[in-house]
């Protein structure tokens, strides 16, 4: 306790004198922006995720081919969660003598527990109603493609099964509308109410339950691991991640952008820290002389810097957890047009968790520094140029990489990314510390033959070309860690706005028979409505790999499971759709026989090329061999698919066409008229989903431009401080020139050649670094493409000079303006 | 007192290993003043260092109070100096951030006294600087310090107080007062003071003078 409280009495005494001021500035920057960035993050992400749950109607769905257990329901209802159900399944209707294959959906009283269902009441597309609950028990809403195929008007009475209903609205939208979208029979949405008396259902039907379950985040994973061991063979969790991959695919992209940024941020702070905790160090030598030769021992001293660094990290965190909380409010507020009307709360968790990183960070970067102070010699109070021994270089490195190695896993879950990512770290920045090094020592040979200014100048950089070595790298991987934050939000954004251009395709368009392709095609370019490829489309289920059964070779829950447990779209094409990219094998057309499988699917169904695959279309089987591995861009609201077979495999099956199309809001009338004019087709409206995508990517688009405002201003301010953390030395010589008789023009100069060099060299090393580490996070983590970026090979040198220049300069400033008598006094 | 038996020490330097002291053996009795003299690089401040164990010896030893202090650890040196050994250097080595009167707390801090704060403004008051106890050494001036070093080399009380050139940064009026204040001092808490000068005068008013030169005891 005693060694406490003098480590409290010492630290107080140092930081009046004004000796912590930038070390604890950089330990708030740090703390502020991990908090800051982790609450951002955290909140963004519930409230998304609140917000992408509208798309599966509900936060939580558990689909099972029979009713759940009632324990499972009055679970989630003692744990107070909000709960819907819906019964899907297929049954023909009979009316006027005519037949049509519908899907039935038998909703309870809550549904949808999120989003809206939007109805059209008079066959008008322009007109439509937000409703927030399902048709009432005795109506039925429709998909307008019923009332043609079944010749009924609103109004009129439809019977399902042995039930008679109203026909009350023409619905146009159905949140948790899911599955292969070309292919879905035709809308009926009744009440559940009405379900019994239907008696479609029978022992043995075929029907999917979804059961639907909203509610707060703690209760929803309570219930979910509750839940989930209870699970059996036909029942699934669904949650927006897995469910619906084009909007997972941008949230999590997002959210590894955050991640990315809080690392960023958290690498800039950790080399401040490191820096200003060496000159803090540096700066203690002599008091630590003097306290060793007043008797402390090693191990006390240690304990007395410890323990302030501990008092000083508790306080520097908690104030920046405090100015984190502002700031990310500051950030909601900002955003606050953009975001839903509802954001989640911040949780407390985040802020502690900001706390705790502030103290890890503090200890990974700062620890090495102080242990230099433990080997102080008592001796030094009367030998001043006695040095403690530097810290072992692995003790050095090694508690700061192991810090952001740890940071880099969590975020990218993946231990060999992280080890590629660290290792080619080291071995560049190695690298570069040795070429830098042997540039210094040759370039001793230029002193004799440049002017004074450069000598002084150059000579400020050779003098300890190791420190000048390690302050250029500290340098260096703040810019890159800025680099890295600019150069992927612009790409990020960039890569957003080429999936969803303006006129991304709205509207999906299924069931045109062969003879209808060229009139529709026809009717379409009268319109002057741009479609996309018309795809065949021919149903079938894959049902075995290499002659094994398929339920015998996929595991539970994943993606190859429910692929397999459903009709597949099956297409043929010459050409593969043009975002489609090649992973394994080559596409063959002129081949009968082949197939080119989607690459996730694949390595879900454990699929290599050359494969043989195995379908049921109708009652007929098929065989086709992999030939070709592919990537699918499913968030490009353009038809995909899993199988594309090589022309002339699926010949003589019956096929449908299916294009997607865009449609503005004022065109929308010419709808009616194509349906008016080919009454088998089904016209799915993916624009309400497509504007909710494309504000949730503006809304994600916005909070990470204010994540890198907030990267550079820490990166900037930080940069600053490491500068001025690093000038005791110049203040001192450029103080004792003066007093030889150097003229403040020749310092100036001399200054700001040595700077200049600093800042190019620093921003030139950042540029090689970052381009590839860029490289390896583009290729292997976001998945984008990479390419060379020109701008930042002139634009990083130039901007680092300015600004290690401008920084510099502030922090000499005192050598020209004072006298330097007066400089050397305050040293 | 302290005894010493063949002290020598040699650092090794890009032209081979340097002798700087050598074979020094002598005896100091409890309450004795000593003064260590002889040119610049003759060895003085190495034998001080290693009296006081500040550094170690290539060869012989030192022991004070009978224990040896090369067969001690590091941090049993500082435990033994925490207890019993005072300094007062000729750059004064007061914490720039402190104020005097801190400083001069500072040992006894290191102790866990808890009336460091009077003890300390008692003995600056002693030293004549009962108006400068919030002043930081930027803002004393020369004498000053040092007489605030003098504080803090006392406050302990301890049984030795090795000096460097006390009066090494100081005009001679300062220094006299300086040294005046010294023997006072030592005489009121009858310390053993071994003081290292190239000032005769200083050396004049210690009991036993030791010479030194090229890192021999003459």
């Amino acid at each position: 306790m005693n060694r406490f409280s003098l480590a409290l009495r010492l630290l107080f005494r140092d930081g009046r004198s004004g000796e912590l001021t930038i070390l604890v500035l950089a330990l708030i920057i740090a703390v502020t922006s991990s908090t800051a960035i982790s609450l951002f993050a955290d909140r963004l992400h519930r409230t998304m995720s609140t917000q992408a749950a509208d798309f599966l109607a509900a936060d939580l769905v558990i689909t099972s081919s029979a009713l759940i257990p009632q324990l499972w329901l009055a679970k989630a209802e003692a744990l107070e969660l909000k709960q819907a159900r819906t019964a899907e399944f297929s049954t023909v209707l009979i009316e006027n003598e005519e037949l049509l294959l519908a899907g039935i959906k038998a909703v309870s009283k809550n549904y949808p527990l999120r989003g809206v269902l939007k109805t059209i009441e008079s066959g008008d597309y322009n007109k439509q109603v937000i409703k927030h609950q399902g048709p009432a028990p005795g109506k039925a809403w429709l998909d307008k493609r019923v009332l043609s195929a079944l010749k009924l008007q609103i109004g009129d009475s439809l019977i399902v099964g042995e039930k008679a209903l109203v026909i009350s609205q023409l619905i146009s939208y159905e949140p948790d509308k899911r599955g292969d979208i070309y292919s879905l029979s035709p809308r009926v949405m009744i009440n559940n109410a009405d379900l019994k008396a239907t008696q479609v259902l029978q022992p043995g039907s075929h029907v999917h339950y979804f059961f639907q379950f909203s509610g707060s985040e703690k209760t929803l994973a309570e219930f979910r691991s509750w839940v989930k061991p209870q699970l059996n063979e036909s029942q699934r969790l669904m949650d927006i991640h897995e469910d619906r991959p084009e909007l997972g695919n941008a949230l999590s992209r997002a959210e590894r952008y955050l991640g990315l940024s809080s690392i960023v941020v958290i690498l800039i702070a950790g080399v401040a820290i490191a820096m200003s905790t060496r000159r803090y160090s540096e700066r203690h030598f002599n008091a630590t002389a003097i306290l060793r030769c007043l008797g402390c021992k090693q191990s006390e001293i240690l304990k007395l810097y410890i323990f302030q660094f501990i008092i000083l990290g508790i306080a520097a965190s908690a104030v920046g957890s405090l100015f984190g909380w502002f700031a990310q409010e500051t950030l909601f507020h900002l955003l606050r047009d953009l975001l839903p009307a509802k954001v989640a709360d911040p949780s407390f968790i985040a802020v502690i968790l900001g706390f705790l990183t502030g103290l890890s960070i503090l200890l990974g970067f700062a620890l090495p520094p102080l242990l230099r102070l433990k080997k102080v010699s008592p001796l030094r109070v009367l030998r001043r140029e006695l040095e403690p021994l530097p810290t072992s270089a692995w003790l050095v490195y090694g508690l700061a990489l192991s810090l952001i190695s740890v940071l880099i896993w969590q975020y990218t879950q993946d231990f060999k990314m992280t080890a590629t990512i660290i290792g080619g770290g080291i071995v560049t920045t190695l690298i570069a510390g040795l070429i830098l090094y042997a540039l210094l020592i040759q370039a001793r040979k230029l002193l004799p033959f440049v002017s004074l200014s450069w000598r002084f100048g150059l000579q400020g950089l050779l003098r300890n070309p190791r420190s000048t070595v390690s302050q250029t790298l500290a340098f260096s991987i703040t810019l890159l860690a800025m680099i890295l934050s600019y150069t992927i939000r612009t790409d990020l954004i960039d890569d957003w706005q080429n999936q969803l251009p303006k006129h991304a395709p709205n509207y999906f368009v299924l069931n045109v028979f062969p003879p209808q392709v060229e009139p529709f095609k026809q009717s379409l370019q009268r319109q002057r409505i741009n479609n996309s490829r018309f795809y065949p489309v021919v149903r079938g289920r894959l049902v075995q790999i290499n002659n094994v059964p398929v339920q015998q070779i996929v595991s539970k829950d994943s993606q190859g499971e429910r692929a397999t447990h459903r009709d597949l779209s099956l297409t043929w094409g010459t050409e593969l759709p043009t975002d489609n990219k090649t992973i394994a094998g080559s596409w063959n057309p002129s081949l009968k026989g082949q197939v080119s499988i989607e690459q996730k699917l694949a390595k879900s169904l454990k699929i290599t090329l050359g494969d043989s695959l195995t379908f049921t279309i109708g009652s007929q089987q098929l065989q086709a061999t992999v030939s070709h591995i592919r990537s699918v861009q499913w968030d490009t609201m353009k038809p995909n698919f899993y199988m594309v077979f090589s022309p002339r495999t699926l010949a003589g099956y019956a096929t449908t066409y299916i294009t997607s199309f865009y449609l503005a809001d004022e065109d929308k009338s010419l709808l009616n008229g194509l349906v008016r004019q080919y009454p088998s087709i089904t016209v799915l409206e993916v624009d309400a989903m497509l504007k909710q995508f494309k504000t949730i990517l503006t809304q994600l688009t916005a909070a990470i431009n204010y994540l890198l405002y907030f990267a550079l201003l820490a990166g900037f301010t930080v940069l600053f401080a490491a500068v001025n953390s690093s000038l005791d030395n110049r203040v001192y010589e450029g103080a004792l020139m003066r007093t030889l008789g150097a003229n403040r023009t020749l310092l100036r100069k001399s200054h700001l050649i040595e700077f200049s060099l600093l800042g190019l060299i620093s921003g030139l090393i950042a540029v090689v670094m970052s381009e590839l580490l860029l490289y390896i996070i583009y290729t292997y983590i976001l998945h984008l493409n990479f390419q060379v970026n020109i701008l930042l090979w002139v634009g990083m040198p130039l901007i680092s000079t300015v600004c290690i220049c401008l920084a510099g300069f502030f922090g000499v400033r005192s050598i020209a303006n004072k006298s330097p008598m007066l400089v050397l006094r305050e040293l | 007192m302290i005894e010493t038996e063949n002290l020598g020490k040699t650092v090794p330097t890009s032209d081979g290993p340097l002798c700087i002291l050598s074979s020094v053996s002598l005896a100091i009795n409890s309450g004795e003043s000593i003064a260590i003299v002889g040119a610049s690089g003759s060895g003085k401040s190495t034998l001080l260092s290693l009296l006081a164990g500040l550094d170690t010896p290539s060869e012989g030893f030192t022991k004070i109070k009978g224990k040896n202090l090369t067969d001690m650890s590091e941090d049993g040196r500082a435990e033994l100096r925490n207890q019993l050994v005072g300094f007062v250097f000729q750059s004064f080595q007061l914490l720039p951030g402190f104020t005097a009167l801190e400083n001069v707390m500072l040992p006894l801090e290191l102790r866990g006294d808890k009336q460091a704060s009077q003890s300390a403004a008692k003995l600056l008051n002693r030293v004549g600087l009962s108006h400068r106890l919030a002043h930081t050494p930027m803002k004393l001036s020369g004498g000053e310090q040092q007489r605030v070093a003098l504080a803090r080399a006392f406050v302990t009380e301890p049984t030795i107080l090795f000096a460097d050139e006390p009066t090494g940064n100081l005009d001679s009026k300062t220094g006299e007062h300086i040294i005046d204040l010294l023997f006072q001092l030592n005489r009121e808490k009858n310390t053993t003071l071994i003081l290292v000068t190239h000032d005769n005068a200083l050396a004049a008013r210690c009991q036993r003078t030791i010479k030194l030169e090229a890192g021999r005891m003459l």
